[in-house]
């Protein structure tokens, strides 16, 4: 490196900011889960808005088919609630939980 | 472990969703990004604002990066298009600010050491000229490393760095000892 390349870079080092700036990663990082957040939000209330739509147009055919089915259904849906509230009541599902990542 | 080779995993990490390994990869990098684009655009509060923008781009982009590709080389390219971006943007309100320029009161020439000199120079230097030369004589790229990131052809960066290397020099009363 010549004299005068040098030169150029001790004042170019003056623009540099600090190697380690944990106010500027965090704000980033802030800021990408802030935007993840909202993406998903819009991703669910699409989801439901096209459900509900969708349950809305299709309910006239379900209706008579569900009540056809329900009476022999009813037992075997409340087995599986207890055990699904009793295995959540014990934990079971509460190791599933993501600790900070999705 | 080096440095590229850290680079490597925390972006493989990030590229399976890993946010922590793309805070790593922001930490790692914020310096580089921060740094070229105050010397590319010279308003430092603008510069961190793109760099910030920067990241927020490149965070749904990881998956595009191909192993073993310099991360800095390519974060650099993603904010020297955000600067470029910004300054179309701003191009509006150049007016405004021309005006506002000439209120302002400079300081006697006698008065600006070189850093400003160096700022001004800087800022008459046409924009990818400008950022040539904060990628290659600041901040150590190559000139094949700044034209991948900068997408521009080979010799059109070294021509851009001798050029506004030169002008540096004059601009900054520097003898030229390469000639």
């Amino acid at each position: 490196m010549t004299p005068a390349d040098a030169r150029l870079k001790a004042l170019f080092a003056h623009h540099a900011p600090p190697a380690r700036d944990p106010a500027f990663s965090a704000a980033v990082v802030e800021r990408l889960v802030r935007r993840r957040c909202l993406q998903d939000l819009a991703l669910l209330g699409g989801l439901s808005t096209v459900g509900g739509v969708a349950l809305w147009g299709l309910w006239p055919v379900l209706q008579p088919a569900l009540i056809a089915v329900s009476d022999r259904l009813a037992p075997s849906a409340w087995a599986l609630a207890v055990a699904f509230c009793a295995v959540a009541a014990l934990g079971g599902l509460g190791e599933r939980a993501p600790a900070v990542e999705s | 472990m080096n440095m590229e080779g850290l680079d490597e995993s925390l972006v493989a990490a990030a590229q399976a969703g890993s946010t922590q390994a793309f805070s790593r990869l922001v930490e790692r990098h914020q310096q580089a990004v921060r740094a070229f684009l105050r010397r590319a655009c010279g308003d430092w509060a603008l510069a961190d604002d793109l760099a910030q923008e920067t990241f927020l781009a490149a965070w749904p982009r990881i998956g595009r990066l191909k192993a073993g590709a310099s991360v800095r080389a390519w974060l650099c390219g993603i904010a020297y298009r955000k600067h470029l971006t910004s300054r179309r943007s701003a191009a509006r309100s150049r007016t405004r600010d021309a005006a506002y320029e000439a209120e302002r009161i400079v300081p006697a020439a006698g008065a600006l050491d070189d850093r400003l000199t160096l700022e001004t120079a800087m800022a008459e230097l046409p924009t990818d000229q400008r950022a040539c030369v904060a990628l290659c004589l600041a901040a150590d790229f190559s000139h094949a490393e700044a034209a991948d990131a900068l997408e521009l052809p080979l010799g059109t960066v070294k021509s851009h760095v001798a050029r506004g290397r030169a002008r540096l020099l004059i601009a900054l009363g520097v003898p030229d000892d390469a000639c």
